[in-house]
C-alpha cells in the first residue's frame, strides 16, 4: 500500500508533465512546414456552399472540405499558361532594375530597395486597353525579386508571387511581364518576394492607367505615401508634394496607400470620391468635413478644386503629409482632422454591377481570428482563418464562371486589409447592412475588429491567387489564404531552390 | 524544485512589474513625441521603426506578455508537480489560469479599450498570487527544515 502510494508519487508529476508537454509538442511538430513545399498541398479544399460547390470535387453538395487530392493526377493547366496573346504587340514598354542599396529620405539614409535608382520607382503610365511589357533585370537584390501588379487583374502568370505564379528573380537575372491594361485606373507595383522588408524598404512604385476618353481633370498628380523606418514620405519625400494648379482648376489627386495599415484622408476644403482601387465611383457627390479610410494596399481618387479666393487647397494623407494643390508658393492651413468618415456604403448612386450576386453558385467563409498556437515551429499568438492556423488555411476552389459570394469575419481583436489578387470584389454589405450606393468595388478592402462583410465577385480570370492581410506583417505570420479554379497546378514551390518567400 | 518553484513565482512577480513599468514609459515616451509634433499612428506602429526610443516599451511589453510570461507560469506550474507541497499545485495552476486570461484581456483590449482597465486589475491579481505562492512555499520550506530537527530530538 504504501509502495504503491510512493510509487503514485512518483508517477503522477511525471504523468501530469507528460499530459502538458506532449500535447504541445505534438502541435510544435504539425505547425512545421517542409522545406519545400506547393501552395497546393497547404491546407486544406473548400468547396463553399452552393450549386456550383454541389457539381466539384466529387459531385457532392453542401459544405466540403477535405486535404488535398493527388493534384497531379486532376489538373489541367498550369498557372504558366495564363499570359496575354503573344503575338500582340507591345505598346508600353518598361525597363526596371531593381536595386537593394542605401536611400535618402529626409536627409537621412536609410537601408532599402529601388527600381531604376529610385524609391519608390517610375510610374508606369498606359492608356485603357494598351499592352504593357515590363522587362525586370535584378541587379543586386540579394533575396530575389517578383514584381505584383496590385490592382490590376492580369492573367496569372503575370501576378508576380513568387513560389505561385514565378520563380524569384534571383540575381542578374530577368523576367518579362506582359498584360493588357484593361482598366483605367490608379495601381501600384511591388515586390512579392519576402515582401513585408521589400515593401517596405521601397520596392515598389505607381502604376496609372488613364481611360479611352481621358480624364476631366485638366490637372493630376499621383501620391504615393511611403513610411521609410518611421518617415513619413509622399513620392519619397518627407515635405509636402506642392502640385501648381490655376483657382478654379479641377484637380485629380491619386492616392496610394504603400504602408501596412489604415490611413486617413481629408481636404481642407470639399472634394468628390472619383474612385477606389482604379474603379470610378458612379456619380460622387461633394464631401466636407469627413475623412476617407484608405487601408494598406488602397487607391483612392480625390478631385479638389483650387479655390478662387485662397492660394491652395491641402489634402492631407494622414496627420503627416499632404499635397498641397495651388499657387506655386501658397498654401493654406492644415485642416483639422475630421472625426466623421464618408461611408462608402452610401456613397454615389447605384448602378448595375453586371452580374446577380443575389444568387451566388458558391459562398465561402473568411473568418480572421487570433488564437495561441505554433505557426512555423515558433509559438505565439497567431492569426486564423477559419479557426485555424497556418499552413492549415483554405484553398478555395472556384469554377470559372462562379458567381462567388463570401463572408468575411473579423474578431482577431486588430484590423486587416484583405487582398484578393486578380478580382475585384464588390461589397453587399457591411456588418449586415446593405451597401445602397455606388457599387463598391474593391480589391483591398479595410476589415476593422469587430467587423463584418459580405462581398461578391465573378470567377473570371483562371489560375491560382493569392487572398491575404495586406498589412505584410501579418501574411508573414501566415494569414495567407488562396483562391484556385478547378484543374489548375503551379510548377512553382514555396522556398525550394529558389528560394520563393512570397511574405 | 522548491528553490525552483519559489524563484519562479517570484519571477512572474517581477515580471508583471516589468510589465507596468515598460508601458508608462513607453506612454510617456509617446506624449512627449507627440508634443513635439510627432504623429504615431497605424502606418508608423507597422514600419518596423523606431519613431521615439520608449517604443521599445511596447515591443518589451508585447514580448514578455506573449512568450515570456507564459513560459515561466507553465515551467511553474510542471515544477509545482513536484515540490511535493501541500497546495503548490494549486497556486501554480492559479498563477497559469491568470497569466492565460491575462493574455486574453489584453488581446481583448485592442477591440475593446475598456478591456484594458481589466487587463491593469488583472495584474495587480496576478501580482499578488504571484507574490503569496513564493512566500507560503519559503513558509512551508521552513517548517519542513524544522521537523527533522524535531525528529532527531526525540530518544530512540
Amino acid at each position: 500500500m504504501t509502495a504503491n502510494s510512493g510509487r503514485l508519487k512518483v508517477v503522477l508529476p511525471i504523468l501530469a508533465t507528460v499530459a502538458i508537454v506532449a500535447p504541445l509538442a505534438w502541435l510544435w511538430q504539425a505547425s512545421r512546414v517542409p522545406s519545400m513545399y506547393s501552395v497546393m498541398d497547404m491546407g486544406y479544399l473548400d468547396y463553399g456552399v452552393g450549386a456550383g460547390a454541389g457539381t466539384s470535387g466529387g459531385g457532392h453538395g453542401g459544405h466540403m472540405q477535405g486535404s488535398m487530392p493527388d493534384h497531379d493526377s486532376v489538373s489541367q493547366r498550369l498557372v504558366t499558361d495564363m499570359v496575354a496573346d503573344p503575338a500582340r504587340p507591345t505598346d508600353v514598354r518598361v525597363d526596371l532594375v531593381t536595386r537593394q542599396q542605401m536611400l535618402t529620405v529626409g536627409g537621412r539614409s536609410i537601408a532599402g530597395f529601388s527600381v531604376n535608382g529610385a524609391s519608390p520607382g517610375p510610374e508606369i503610365r498606359a492608356r485603357q486597353g494598351q499592352l504593357i511589357e515590363v522587362h525586370l533585370r535584378n541587379e543586386s537584390v540579394a533575396d530575389g525579386v517578383a514584381l505584383h501588379w496590385h490592382g490590376l487583374d492580369v492573367p496569372n502568370a503575370m501576378d508576380g508571387v513568387a513560389g505561385v505564379t514565378q520563380d524569384a528573380v534571383p540575381l542578374g537575372s530577368e523576367f518579362t511581364y506582359r498584360f493588357v491594361a484593361d482598366q483605367a485606373g490608379t495601381y501600384w507595383y511591388h515586390s512579392h518576394q519576402v515582401s513585408n522588408p521589400q515593401v517596405a524598404g521601397g520596392l515598389l512604385g505607381s502604376l496609372v492607367v488613364t481611360p479611352r476618353s481621358g480624364i476631366a481633370q485638366p490637372v493630376e498628380v499621383s501620391a504615393i505615401a511611403h513610411t521609410y523606418s518611421g518617415l513619413r514620405t509622399i513620392n519619397g519625400k518627407t515635405e509636402d508634394l506642392r502640385v501648381p494648379a490655376q483657382p478654379g482648376q479641377r484637380v485629380r489627386v491619386r492616392v496610394t496607400n504603400t504602408d501596412n495599415g489604415p490611413m486617413k484622408i481629408w481636404s481642407g476644403g470639399s472634394y468628390r470620391l472619383l474612385a477606389v482601387d482604379g474603379t470610378e465611383v458612379h456619380r460622387p457627390t461633394e464631401v466636407s468635413g469627413r475623412s476617407v479610410t484608405l487601408t494598406a494596399g488602397a487607391r483612392a481618387d480625390l478631385e479638389v478644386t483650387v479655390p478662387d479666393g485662397g492660394p491652395a487647397v491641402r489634402v492631407q494623407l494622414s496627420k503627416a503629409t499632404a499635397v498641397v494643390v495651388g499657387a506655386l508658393g501658397g498654401d493654406a492651413p492644415v485642416p483639422p482632422q475630421p472625426a466623421a468618415e464618408l461611408d462608402l456604403l452610401n456613397y454615389g448612386s447605384p448602378a448595375p454591377l453586371g452580374f446577380d450576386p443575389v444568387h451566388p453558385t458558391r459562398r465561402f467563409e473568411y473568418r480572421i481570428g487570433r488564437r495561441p498556437g505554433f505557426v512555423k515551429g515558433r509559438p505565439g499568438v497567431w492569426w486564423s482563418i477559419n479557426g485555424r492556423l497556418f499552413p492549415q488555411v483554405p484553398m478555395y476552389v472556384v469554377r470559372e464562371g462562379d458567381v462567388v459570394a463570401m463572408h468575411i469575419a473579423n474578431h482577431s481583436g486588430e484590423v486587416h486589409p484583405m487582398h484578393l489578387h486578380g478580382h475585384h470584389v464588390v461589397v453587399l454589405a457591411r456588418n449586415g447592412v446593405a451597401a445602397t450606393g455606388s457599387p463598391w468595388w474593391v480589391d483591398s478592402l479595410n476589415v476593422l475588429a469587430g467587423e463584418t462583410y459580405d462581398i461578391a465577385f465573378v470567377a473570371n480570370n483562371p489560375g491560382i491567387w493569392m487572398d491575404h492581410c495586406h498589412n505584410l506583417k501579418h501574411a508573414a505570420q501566415g494569414m495567407v489564404a488562396h483562391l484556385m479554379y478547378e484543374g489548375f497546378d503551379t510548377p512553382y514551390r514555396i522556398a525550394g531552390t529558389a528560394d520563393n518567400q512570397p511574405e | 524544485m522548491r528553490t525552483a518553484y519559489k524563484a519562479l513565482a517570484y519571477l512572474v512577480a517581477a515580471e508583471v512589474a516589468v510589465q507596468a513599468m515598460v508601458m508608462v514609459w513607453a506612454i510617456a515616451g509617446l506624449g512627449k513625441w507627440v508634443d513635439g509634433g510627432g504623429v504615431f499612428d497605424k502606418s508608423v506602429i507597422e514600419s518596423q521603426a523606431t519613431p521615439f526610443p520608449e517604443v521599445a516599451g511596447i515591443i518589451v511589453h508585447g514580448i514578455n506578455g506573449t512568450f515570456v510570461v507564459p513560459g515561466i507560469a507553465l515551467v511553474l506550474l510542471i515544477v509545482s508537480f513536484f515540490t511535493k507541497v501541500r497546495g503548490a499545485i494549486k497556486w501554480a495552476v492559479l498563477v497559469f489560469v491568470l497569466v492565460v486570461a491575462q493574455g486574453q484581456i489584453g488581446f481583448l483590449g485592442h477591440e475593446f479599450p475598456l478591456a484594458g482597465a481589466l487587463h491593469g486589475l488583472n495584474a495587480l491579481a496576478l501580482f499578488g498570487v504571484a507574490l503569496y505562492a513564493a512566500r507560503r512555499l519559503r513558509a512551508a520550506t521552513a517548517v519542513r527544515v524544522e521537523q527533522p530537527e524535531a525528529r532527531t530530538a526525540t530518544p530512540v
